[in-house]
Protein backbone atom coordinates (compact mmCIF):
# COMPACT_ATOMS: atom_id res chain seq x y z
CA UNK A 1 0.00 0.00 0.00
CA UNK A 2 1.34 3.41 -0.91
CA UNK A 3 0.99 5.91 1.92
CA UNK A 4 -0.62 9.20 0.96
CA UNK A 5 1.99 11.88 1.62
CA UNK A 6 0.30 14.86 0.01
CA UNK A 7 1.39 18.39 1.12
CA UNK A 8 -2.03 18.88 2.77
CA UNK A 9 -1.54 15.78 4.92
CA UNK A 10 2.03 16.87 5.75
CA UNK A 11 0.93 20.30 6.89
CA UNK A 12 -1.91 18.76 8.94
CA UNK A 13 0.64 16.55 10.72
CA UNK A 14 2.86 19.57 11.30
CA UNK A 15 -0.07 21.52 12.76
CA UNK A 16 -0.92 18.55 14.97
CA UNK A 17 2.64 18.45 16.32
CA UNK A 18 2.48 22.20 16.99
CA UNK A 19 -0.85 21.65 18.76
CA UNK A 20 0.69 18.87 20.88
CA UNK A 21 3.66 21.04 21.85
CA UNK A 22 1.38 23.97 22.69
CA UNK A 23 -0.98 21.88 24.84
CA UNK A 24 1.97 20.16 26.53
CA UNK A 25 3.59 23.53 27.35
CA UNK A 26 0.22 24.82 28.59
CA UNK A 27 -0.51 21.99 31.01
CA UNK A 28 3.08 22.06 32.30
CA UNK A 29 2.80 25.81 32.93
CA UNK A 30 -0.57 25.25 34.63
CA UNK A 31 1.00 22.54 36.79
CA UNK A 32 3.60 25.08 37.97
CA UNK A 33 0.79 27.57 38.61
CA UNK A 34 -1.39 25.15 40.60
CA UNK A 35 1.63 24.17 42.71
CA UNK A 36 1.98 27.78 43.86
CA UNK A 37 -1.56 27.81 45.26
CA UNK A 38 -1.56 26.66 48.86
CA UNK A 39 -4.52 24.47 49.70
CA UNK A 40 -5.77 24.01 53.24
CA UNK A 41 -5.14 20.61 54.70
CA UNK A 42 -6.64 18.64 57.53
CA UNK A 43 -3.84 17.95 60.07
CA UNK A 44 -2.34 14.57 59.25
CA UNK A 45 -4.78 14.08 56.38
CA UNK A 46 -2.06 12.66 54.15
CA UNK A 47 -1.70 9.60 56.36
CA UNK A 48 -4.84 9.57 58.49
CA UNK A 49 -6.54 6.96 56.32
CA UNK A 50 -3.73 4.40 56.34
CA UNK A 51 -5.33 1.35 57.92
CA UNK A 52 -3.80 -0.66 60.73
CA UNK A 53 -0.88 -2.96 60.00
CA UNK A 54 -2.90 -5.99 61.09
CA UNK A 55 -5.35 -5.33 58.25
CA UNK A 56 -2.63 -4.42 55.77
CA UNK A 57 -0.86 -7.69 56.53
CA UNK A 58 -3.79 -9.54 54.95
CA UNK A 59 -4.25 -6.96 52.21
CA UNK A 60 -0.65 -7.32 51.00
CA UNK A 61 -1.21 -10.95 49.93
CA UNK A 62 2.03 -12.34 51.31
CA UNK A 63 4.13 -9.29 50.42
CA UNK A 64 3.95 -7.82 53.91
CA UNK A 65 7.75 -7.48 54.19
CA UNK A 66 7.83 -5.60 50.89
CA UNK A 67 4.99 -3.36 52.07
CA UNK A 68 6.94 -2.73 55.31
CA UNK A 69 10.00 -1.72 53.25
CA UNK A 70 7.92 0.62 51.09
CA UNK A 71 6.22 2.29 54.07
CA UNK A 72 9.56 2.58 55.90
CA UNK A 73 11.23 4.24 52.88
CA UNK A 74 8.30 6.57 52.50
CA UNK A 75 8.30 7.34 56.26
CA UNK A 76 11.97 8.37 56.18
CA UNK A 77 11.25 10.86 53.40
CA UNK A 78 8.02 12.02 55.05
CA UNK A 79 9.52 12.65 58.48
CA UNK A 80 12.56 14.41 57.06
CA UNK A 81 10.39 16.99 55.32
CA UNK A 82 10.23 19.95 57.72
CA UNK A 83 7.59 21.73 55.62
CA UNK A 84 4.95 19.20 56.74
CA UNK A 85 4.08 20.82 60.07
CA UNK A 86 1.80 18.06 61.34
CA UNK A 87 4.03 15.17 60.29
CA UNK A 88 4.50 13.85 63.83
CA UNK A 89 0.75 13.49 64.52
CA UNK A 90 0.61 9.86 63.41
CA UNK A 91 4.19 8.80 64.04
CA UNK A 92 3.06 6.09 66.44
CA UNK A 93 0.55 4.75 63.90
CA UNK A 94 3.03 4.60 61.01
CA UNK A 95 5.75 2.73 62.91
CA UNK A 96 3.16 0.41 64.45
CA UNK A 97 2.07 -0.49 60.89
CA UNK A 98 5.66 -1.29 59.85
CA UNK A 99 6.06 -3.35 63.01
CA UNK A 100 2.85 -5.28 62.30
CA UNK A 101 3.88 -5.92 58.70
CA UNK A 102 7.43 -7.04 59.50
CA UNK A 103 7.94 -7.48 63.26
CA UNK A 104 11.58 -8.58 62.93
CA UNK A 105 12.68 -5.58 60.85
CA UNK A 106 14.81 -3.78 63.45
CA UNK A 107 15.75 -0.56 61.63
CA UNK A 108 12.28 1.04 61.75
CA UNK A 109 12.10 0.66 65.56
CA UNK A 110 15.46 2.41 65.91
CA UNK A 111 14.63 5.13 63.38
CA UNK A 112 11.12 5.62 64.73
CA UNK A 113 12.46 6.02 68.27
CA UNK A 114 15.12 8.45 67.03
CA UNK A 115 12.52 10.56 65.20
CA UNK A 116 10.23 10.48 68.25
CA UNK A 117 12.94 11.51 70.72
CA UNK A 118 15.12 13.84 68.65
CA UNK A 119 12.63 15.38 66.19
CA UNK A 120 9.18 15.15 67.78
CA UNK A 121 10.50 15.54 71.36
CA UNK A 122 8.25 12.71 72.51
CA UNK A 123 10.46 10.39 74.58
CA UNK A 124 7.40 8.51 75.82
CA UNK A 125 6.65 7.48 72.25
CA UNK A 126 10.31 6.57 71.68
CA UNK A 127 10.12 4.16 74.63
CA UNK A 128 6.82 2.79 73.32
CA UNK A 129 8.34 2.05 69.89
CA UNK A 130 11.46 0.47 71.39
CA UNK A 131 9.44 -1.55 73.94
CA UNK A 132 7.29 -2.80 71.06
CA UNK A 133 10.47 -3.83 69.22
CA UNK A 134 11.76 -5.59 72.33
CA UNK A 135 8.43 -7.39 72.85
CA UNK A 136 8.42 -8.66 69.26
CA UNK A 137 12.16 -9.46 69.26
CA UNK A 138 12.86 -10.68 72.81
CA UNK A 139 16.44 -11.76 72.04
CA UNK A 140 17.47 -8.42 70.48
CA UNK A 141 19.65 -6.32 72.82
CA UNK A 142 19.51 -3.23 70.64
CA UNK A 143 16.09 -2.02 71.84
CA UNK A 144 16.76 -1.87 75.60
CA UNK A 145 20.18 -0.43 74.77
CA UNK A 146 18.67 2.43 72.72
CA UNK A 147 15.95 2.98 75.34
CA UNK A 148 18.60 3.16 78.08
CA UNK A 149 20.54 5.67 76.03
CA UNK A 150 17.45 7.89 75.54
CA UNK A 151 16.59 7.64 79.27
CA UNK A 152 20.12 8.62 80.21
CA UNK A 153 20.89 11.33 77.64
CA UNK A 154 17.49 12.91 76.94
CA UNK A 155 15.52 12.38 80.14
CA UNK A 156 18.39 12.17 82.65
CA UNK A 157 16.26 9.49 84.23
CA UNK A 158 19.13 7.34 85.53
CA UNK A 159 16.89 4.88 87.33
CA UNK A 160 15.06 4.08 84.08
CA UNK A 161 18.35 4.02 82.14
CA UNK A 162 19.75 1.55 84.67
CA UNK A 163 16.72 -0.74 84.22
CA UNK A 164 17.08 -0.74 80.42
CA UNK A 165 20.85 -1.30 80.53
CA UNK A 166 20.33 -4.16 82.98
CA UNK A 167 17.85 -5.76 80.53
CA UNK A 168 20.31 -5.26 77.68
CA UNK A 169 23.24 -6.79 79.63
CA UNK A 170 21.24 -9.96 80.20
CA UNK A 171 20.70 -10.53 76.49
CA UNK A 172 23.10 -12.49 74.30
CA UNK A 173 25.35 -10.44 72.04
CA UNK A 174 25.03 -7.25 74.07
CA UNK A 175 28.25 -5.18 73.81
CA UNK A 176 30.61 -5.20 76.81
CA UNK A 177 30.33 -1.47 77.28
CA UNK A 178 26.65 -1.81 78.28
CA UNK A 179 27.86 -2.86 81.72
CA UNK A 180 29.94 0.32 81.86
CA UNK A 181 26.88 2.39 80.93
CA UNK A 182 24.93 0.55 83.62
CA UNK A 183 27.64 1.28 86.22
CA UNK A 184 27.70 4.92 85.14
CA UNK A 185 23.89 5.15 85.43
CA UNK A 186 24.20 3.76 88.98
CA UNK A 187 26.75 6.46 89.77
CA UNK A 188 24.59 9.22 88.25
CA UNK A 189 21.62 7.92 90.22
CA UNK A 190 23.70 8.28 93.40
CA UNK A 191 24.02 4.58 94.20
CA UNK A 192 27.80 4.83 94.72
CA UNK A 193 28.17 1.54 96.61
CA UNK A 194 26.64 -0.59 93.79
CA UNK A 195 28.39 1.52 91.17
CA UNK A 196 31.74 0.88 92.93
CA UNK A 197 31.08 -2.87 93.02
CA UNK A 198 30.11 -2.92 89.33
CA UNK A 199 33.12 -0.86 88.23
CA UNK A 200 35.38 -3.08 90.32
CA UNK A 201 33.91 -6.13 88.60
CA UNK A 202 34.52 -4.48 85.20
CA UNK A 203 38.08 -3.64 86.24
CA UNK A 204 38.82 -7.18 87.38
CA UNK A 205 37.36 -8.79 84.25
CA UNK A 206 38.58 -6.19 81.72
CA UNK A 207 39.74 -7.91 78.53
CA UNK A 208 42.22 -5.16 77.62
CA UNK A 209 44.25 -2.30 79.09
CA UNK A 210 41.95 0.37 77.65
CA UNK A 211 38.90 -1.03 79.44
CA UNK A 212 40.96 -1.40 82.60
CA UNK A 213 41.97 2.26 82.38
CA UNK A 214 38.36 3.39 81.80
CA UNK A 215 37.20 1.30 84.80
CA UNK A 216 40.05 2.66 86.92
CA UNK A 217 39.08 6.27 86.10
CA UNK A 218 35.47 5.55 87.02
CA UNK A 219 36.56 3.84 90.25
CA UNK A 220 38.53 7.00 91.01
CA UNK A 221 35.44 9.09 90.31
CA UNK A 222 33.13 6.93 92.44
CA UNK A 223 35.59 6.75 95.35
CA UNK A 224 36.12 10.52 95.18
CA UNK A 225 32.35 11.06 95.22
CA UNK A 226 31.97 8.82 98.28
CA UNK A 227 34.96 10.38 100.10
CA UNK A 228 34.17 14.01 99.30
CA UNK A 229 30.58 13.31 100.38
CA UNK A 230 31.75 12.09 103.78
CA UNK A 231 34.24 14.98 104.09
CA UNK A 232 31.62 17.60 103.18
CA UNK A 233 29.25 16.09 105.72
CA UNK A 234 31.96 16.32 108.41
CA UNK A 235 32.78 19.91 107.38
CA UNK A 236 29.09 20.76 107.79
CA UNK A 237 29.01 19.24 111.29
CA UNK A 238 32.23 21.12 112.20
CA UNK A 239 30.60 24.39 111.15
CA UNK A 240 27.51 23.61 113.21
CA UNK A 241 29.69 22.96 116.24
CA UNK A 242 32.20 25.85 115.95
CA UNK A 243 30.34 28.36 113.78
CA UNK A 244 33.09 28.39 111.17
CA UNK A 245 34.65 26.18 108.50
CA UNK A 246 37.72 24.18 109.61
CA UNK A 247 41.05 25.85 108.70
CA UNK A 248 42.30 22.53 107.29
CA UNK A 249 40.91 19.01 106.85
CA UNK A 250 43.06 17.68 109.71
CA UNK A 251 40.80 19.73 112.07
CA UNK A 252 38.07 17.15 111.33
CA UNK A 253 40.26 14.36 112.80
CA UNK A 254 41.34 16.53 115.76
CA UNK A 255 37.71 17.30 116.58
CA UNK A 256 36.95 13.52 116.25
CA UNK A 257 34.43 14.03 113.46
CA UNK A 258 36.47 11.62 111.33
CA UNK A 259 38.74 8.74 112.40
CA UNK A 260 41.25 9.52 109.66
CA UNK A 261 41.33 11.51 106.45
CA UNK A 262 40.55 9.50 103.34
CA UNK A 263 42.87 9.65 100.33
CA UNK A 264 41.90 9.33 96.68
CA UNK A 265 42.56 6.20 94.62
CA UNK A 266 46.03 7.48 93.72
CA UNK A 267 46.90 8.10 97.41
CA UNK A 268 46.59 11.89 97.10
CA UNK A 269 44.89 14.20 99.62
CA UNK A 270 41.61 15.85 98.70
CA UNK A 271 41.75 19.57 97.96
CA UNK A 272 39.99 21.70 100.57
CA UNK A 273 38.91 25.37 100.31
CA UNK A 274 38.59 26.79 103.90
CA UNK A 275 36.69 29.86 102.62
CA UNK A 276 33.78 27.93 101.06
CA UNK A 277 34.19 24.61 102.88
CA UNK A 278 34.26 22.84 99.50
CA UNK A 279 36.15 19.56 99.07
CA UNK A 280 37.29 18.30 95.65
CA UNK A 281 39.38 15.47 94.24
CA UNK A 282 42.97 16.40 93.42
CA UNK A 283 42.72 15.17 89.82
CA UNK A 284 40.06 15.13 87.11
CA UNK A 285 39.40 11.36 86.62
CA UNK A 286 39.88 11.48 82.81
CA UNK A 287 43.24 13.26 83.13
CA UNK A 288 44.90 10.73 85.41
CA UNK B 1 -22.04 17.28 12.62
CA UNK B 2 -20.10 14.13 11.82
CA UNK B 3 -18.54 14.23 15.28
CA UNK B 4 -21.93 14.52 17.00
CA UNK B 5 -23.28 11.65 14.88
CA UNK B 6 -20.42 9.38 15.95
CA UNK B 7 -20.78 10.62 19.54
CA UNK B 8 -24.48 9.71 19.45
CA UNK B 9 -23.77 6.24 18.07
CA UNK B 10 -21.02 5.73 20.68
CA UNK B 11 -23.42 6.79 23.43
CA UNK B 12 -26.04 4.29 22.18
CA UNK B 13 -23.40 1.59 21.90
CA UNK B 14 -22.09 2.28 25.44
CA UNK B 15 -25.67 2.20 26.77
CA UNK B 16 -25.97 -1.38 25.54
CA UNK B 17 -22.74 -2.43 27.26
CA UNK B 18 -23.67 -4.72 30.16
CA UNK B 19 -20.44 -3.89 32.00
CA UNK B 20 -21.68 -0.31 32.38
CA UNK B 21 -24.76 -1.45 34.28
CA UNK B 22 -22.74 -3.90 36.32
CA UNK B 23 -20.36 -1.13 37.41
CA UNK B 24 -23.27 1.21 38.07
CA UNK B 25 -24.91 -1.45 40.22
CA UNK B 26 -21.74 -1.91 42.27
CA UNK B 27 -21.29 1.86 42.56
CA UNK B 28 -24.86 2.20 43.87
CA UNK B 29 -24.28 -0.67 46.34
CA UNK B 30 -21.02 0.94 47.52
CA UNK B 31 -22.70 4.34 48.02
CA UNK B 32 -25.59 2.79 49.93
CA UNK B 33 -23.17 0.62 51.95
CA UNK B 34 -21.62 3.84 53.30
CA UNK B 35 -24.77 4.05 55.45
CA UNK B 36 -23.86 0.70 57.04
CA UNK B 37 -20.23 1.74 57.50
CA UNK B 38 -21.38 4.95 59.17
CA UNK B 39 -23.20 2.87 61.80
CA UNK B 40 -19.89 1.23 62.73
CA UNK B 41 -18.11 4.50 63.39
CA UNK B 42 -17.84 6.49 66.60
CA UNK B 43 -18.42 10.18 65.92
CA UNK B 44 -19.24 11.88 62.64
CA UNK B 45 -21.31 9.44 60.58
CA UNK B 46 -21.96 11.93 57.80
CA UNK B 47 -18.23 12.20 57.14
CA UNK B 48 -18.04 8.45 56.45
CA UNK B 49 -21.00 8.66 54.07
CA UNK B 50 -19.40 11.60 52.23
CA UNK B 51 -15.99 9.90 52.02
CA UNK B 52 -17.31 6.53 50.83
CA UNK B 53 -19.83 8.15 48.47
CA UNK B 54 -17.33 10.42 46.74
CA UNK B 55 -14.73 7.64 46.58
CA UNK B 56 -17.29 5.29 45.00
CA UNK B 57 -18.23 7.84 42.33
CA UNK B 58 -14.53 8.35 41.59
CA UNK B 59 -13.45 4.68 41.59
CA UNK B 60 -16.40 3.29 39.61
CA UNK B 61 -16.26 6.26 37.25
CA UNK B 62 -12.61 5.47 36.51
CA UNK B 63 -13.48 1.79 35.97
CA UNK B 64 -16.28 2.74 33.56
CA UNK B 65 -13.99 5.10 31.62
CA UNK B 66 -11.21 2.52 31.42
CA UNK B 67 -13.22 -0.64 30.73
CA UNK B 68 -15.49 0.91 28.10
CA UNK B 69 -12.97 3.40 26.68
CA UNK B 70 -10.28 0.80 26.02
CA UNK B 71 -12.58 -1.36 23.90
CA UNK B 72 -14.26 1.42 21.89
CA UNK B 73 -11.75 1.88 19.06
CA UNK B 74 -10.39 -1.67 19.32
CA UNK B 75 -13.86 -3.16 18.74
CA UNK B 76 -14.26 -1.16 15.53
CA UNK B 77 -10.91 -2.43 14.27
CA UNK B 78 -11.47 -5.99 15.47
CA UNK B 79 -14.96 -6.26 13.91
CA UNK B 80 -13.68 -4.48 10.78
CA UNK B 81 -16.53 -1.94 11.00
CA UNK B 82 -13.83 0.73 10.84
CA UNK B 83 -13.52 0.06 7.09
CA UNK B 84 -17.13 1.06 6.53
CA UNK B 85 -16.67 4.19 8.60
CA UNK B 86 -13.36 5.32 7.11
CA UNK B 87 -14.52 4.68 3.56
CA UNK B 88 -17.00 7.52 4.14
CA UNK B 89 -15.86 11.16 3.90
CA UNK B 90 -14.86 11.08 7.54
CA UNK B 91 -11.57 12.32 8.95
CA UNK B 92 -9.89 10.05 11.44
CA UNK B 93 -9.70 12.94 13.92
CA UNK B 94 -13.49 13.27 13.71
CA UNK B 95 -13.83 9.56 14.42
CA UNK B 96 -11.64 9.82 17.54
CA UNK B 97 -13.33 13.00 18.79
CA UNK B 98 -16.77 11.47 18.20
CA UNK B 99 -15.83 8.34 20.15
CA UNK B 100 -14.40 10.49 22.94
CA UNK B 101 -17.45 12.76 23.22
CA UNK B 102 -19.81 9.77 23.11
CA UNK B 103 -18.07 8.16 26.04
CA UNK B 104 -17.84 11.47 27.90
CA UNK B 105 -21.60 11.81 27.51
CA UNK B 106 -22.10 8.26 28.83
CA UNK B 107 -19.88 9.03 31.83
CA UNK B 108 -21.71 12.29 32.41
CA UNK B 109 -25.03 10.45 32.64
CA UNK B 110 -23.52 7.81 34.93
CA UNK B 111 -21.89 10.46 37.16
CA UNK B 112 -25.21 12.31 37.42
CA UNK B 113 -27.03 9.09 38.39
CA UNK B 114 -24.40 8.09 40.97
CA UNK B 115 -24.40 11.64 42.38
CA UNK B 116 -28.18 11.58 42.68
CA UNK B 117 -28.08 8.39 44.76
CA UNK B 118 -25.29 9.89 46.87
CA UNK B 119 -27.00 13.25 47.43
CA UNK B 120 -30.34 11.61 48.26
CA UNK B 121 -28.65 9.34 50.80
CA UNK B 122 -26.85 12.36 52.24
CA UNK B 123 -30.10 14.32 52.37
CA UNK B 124 -31.69 11.67 54.59
CA UNK B 125 -28.87 12.19 57.10
CA UNK B 126 -28.42 15.95 57.05
CA UNK B 127 -31.89 17.03 55.81
CA UNK B 128 -30.28 19.56 53.49
CA UNK B 129 -28.88 19.41 49.98
CA UNK B 130 -25.10 19.56 50.25
CA UNK B 131 -24.31 21.62 47.16
CA UNK B 132 -20.61 21.79 48.01
CA UNK B 133 -20.40 18.10 47.15
CA UNK B 134 -21.04 19.07 43.55
CA UNK B 135 -17.66 20.83 43.44
CA UNK B 136 -15.87 17.59 44.25
CA UNK B 137 -18.11 15.63 41.84
CA UNK B 138 -17.52 18.14 39.01
CA UNK B 139 -13.75 17.73 39.33
CA UNK B 140 -14.11 13.94 39.61
CA UNK B 141 -15.92 14.16 36.27
CA UNK B 142 -13.09 16.29 34.84
CA UNK B 143 -10.66 13.55 35.93
CA UNK B 144 -12.89 10.97 34.22
CA UNK B 145 -12.80 13.03 31.01
CA UNK B 146 -9.01 12.93 31.04
CA UNK B 147 -8.93 9.20 31.79
CA UNK B 148 -11.39 8.60 28.95
CA UNK B 149 -9.00 10.35 26.57
CA UNK B 150 -6.15 8.19 27.90
CA UNK B 151 -8.22 4.99 27.50
CA UNK B 152 -9.07 5.90 23.89
CA UNK B 153 -5.41 6.76 23.23
CA UNK B 154 -4.25 3.30 24.32
CA UNK B 155 -7.22 1.68 22.61
CA UNK B 156 -6.10 3.22 19.29
CA UNK B 157 -3.01 1.00 19.08
CA UNK B 158 -3.30 -1.73 21.73
CA UNK B 159 -5.53 -4.56 22.92
CA UNK B 160 -8.27 -3.86 25.52
CA UNK B 161 -6.45 -5.79 28.28
CA UNK B 162 -3.17 -3.95 27.80
CA UNK B 163 -4.99 -0.64 27.33
CA UNK B 164 -6.86 -1.19 30.62
CA UNK B 165 -3.60 -1.90 32.43
CA UNK B 166 -1.94 1.18 30.90
CA UNK B 167 -4.91 3.40 31.67
CA UNK B 168 -5.14 2.22 35.28
CA UNK B 169 -1.36 2.72 35.61
CA UNK B 170 -1.85 6.25 34.27
CA UNK B 171 -4.50 6.87 36.95
CA UNK B 172 -2.23 5.47 39.65
CA UNK B 173 0.74 7.55 38.49
CA UNK B 174 -1.52 10.59 38.34
CA UNK B 175 -2.41 10.22 42.00
CA UNK B 176 1.15 9.51 43.13
CA UNK B 177 3.19 11.88 40.94
CA UNK B 178 3.23 14.52 43.70
CA UNK B 179 5.73 12.25 45.47
CA UNK B 180 8.29 13.22 42.83
CA UNK B 181 8.40 16.70 44.37
CA UNK B 182 9.76 15.15 47.55
CA UNK B 183 12.39 13.24 45.56
CA UNK B 184 13.43 16.39 43.67
CA UNK B 185 14.02 18.22 46.95
CA UNK B 186 16.37 15.42 48.07
CA UNK B 187 18.28 15.26 44.77
CA UNK B 188 21.44 17.17 43.97
CA UNK B 189 21.40 19.59 41.03
CA UNK B 190 22.29 17.88 37.77
CA UNK B 191 20.89 15.84 34.91
CA UNK B 192 19.02 13.46 37.23
CA UNK B 193 17.27 16.29 38.99
CA UNK B 194 16.40 18.03 35.73
CA UNK B 195 14.93 14.78 34.40
CA UNK B 196 12.92 14.33 37.61
CA UNK B 197 11.68 17.94 37.32
CA UNK B 198 10.61 17.35 33.73
CA UNK B 199 8.73 14.18 34.65
CA UNK B 200 7.17 15.97 37.61
CA UNK B 201 5.71 18.57 35.25
CA UNK B 202 4.93 16.19 32.41
CA UNK B 203 3.31 13.33 34.29
CA UNK B 204 -0.36 13.86 35.12
CA UNK B 205 -1.22 15.31 38.52
CA UNK B 206 -4.71 14.02 39.17
CA UNK B 207 -4.59 15.46 42.68
CA UNK B 208 -5.40 18.77 40.97
CA UNK B 209 -8.94 17.38 40.56
CA UNK B 210 -9.16 16.06 44.11
CA UNK B 211 -11.32 18.36 46.23
CA UNK B 212 -12.83 15.58 48.29
CA UNK B 213 -10.98 16.43 51.54
CA UNK B 214 -11.83 20.12 51.27
CA UNK B 215 -15.57 19.64 50.69
CA UNK B 216 -15.94 16.90 53.31
CA UNK B 217 -14.17 18.95 56.00
CA UNK B 218 -15.61 22.27 54.81
CA UNK B 219 -12.18 23.78 54.22
CA UNK B 220 -11.89 26.95 52.15
CA UNK B 221 -10.75 26.35 48.56
CA UNK B 222 -8.59 29.08 47.00
CA UNK B 223 -10.52 30.63 44.10
CA UNK B 224 -7.62 30.35 41.63
CA UNK B 225 -7.33 26.60 41.95
CA UNK B 226 -10.78 26.08 40.37
CA UNK B 227 -9.78 27.81 37.17
CA UNK B 228 -6.21 26.48 36.93
CA UNK B 229 -7.25 22.89 37.70
CA UNK B 230 -10.03 23.13 35.13
CA UNK B 231 -7.66 24.50 32.47
CA UNK B 232 -5.05 21.88 33.43
CA UNK B 233 -7.60 19.14 32.83
CA UNK B 234 -8.73 20.65 29.51
CA UNK B 235 -5.19 21.11 28.17
CA UNK B 236 -4.03 17.68 29.31
CA UNK B 237 -7.09 16.07 27.70
CA UNK B 238 -6.47 18.06 24.50
CA UNK B 239 -2.84 16.89 24.50
CA UNK B 240 -3.84 13.23 24.88
CA UNK B 241 -6.50 13.54 22.19
CA UNK B 242 -3.96 15.22 19.87
CA UNK B 243 -1.57 12.36 20.54
CA UNK B 244 -4.35 9.82 19.83
CA UNK B 245 -5.17 11.49 16.52
CA UNK B 246 -1.47 11.55 15.58
CA UNK B 247 -1.15 7.81 16.30
CA UNK B 248 -4.47 6.89 14.70
CA UNK B 249 -3.72 8.85 11.50
CA UNK B 250 -0.64 6.73 10.92
CA UNK B 251 -2.34 3.36 11.45
CA UNK B 252 -2.87 0.99 8.56
CA UNK B 253 -5.81 -1.35 8.99
CA UNK B 254 -4.85 -3.86 6.33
Amino acid sequence: MIRNTSPAKGSAAFLLVIFLLATCASFMALKVKTDTIVRKRVPGSSIIYIPSGKFLRYATFGYSALAADAIYLWAIQYYSTPTIDDRFNYLDHIFAIISDLDPTYTDPYETGALIASAEAGDTGLAFKILDNGAAKNPGQWLFPFEAGHIAMMNLKNYDLAMQYFKKCMDLPGAPDFTKRLYANALYKKGDNETSWQTWLEIYNTAPDERTKKIASNHLYQVKSAMDTGRLKEAVGKFRERYGRFPAELEDLVRSRLLGKLPKDLDGQDYVYDPKSGDVKAATIPWKR
Amino acid sequence: MKITAIAGITFKEAKRDRILYLLFFFAAVAIITSRVLAILTVGDRVKIIKDVGLASISIFGVLMAVLIGTSLVYKEIDKKTIFTLLSKPLHRAQFILGKFLGLVLTLFVMTVLMSLIFLVLLYFHTFKVEWTMLVAIAYIFLELVLITAVAIFFSSFSTPILSSIFSLAFTLIGHLSWGLELLIKKMRAGAGRSAAQFFYLFLPDLENFNFKTEVVHGLPIPAGIYLYSFLYGIFYTAFILGLTILVFRRRDFI
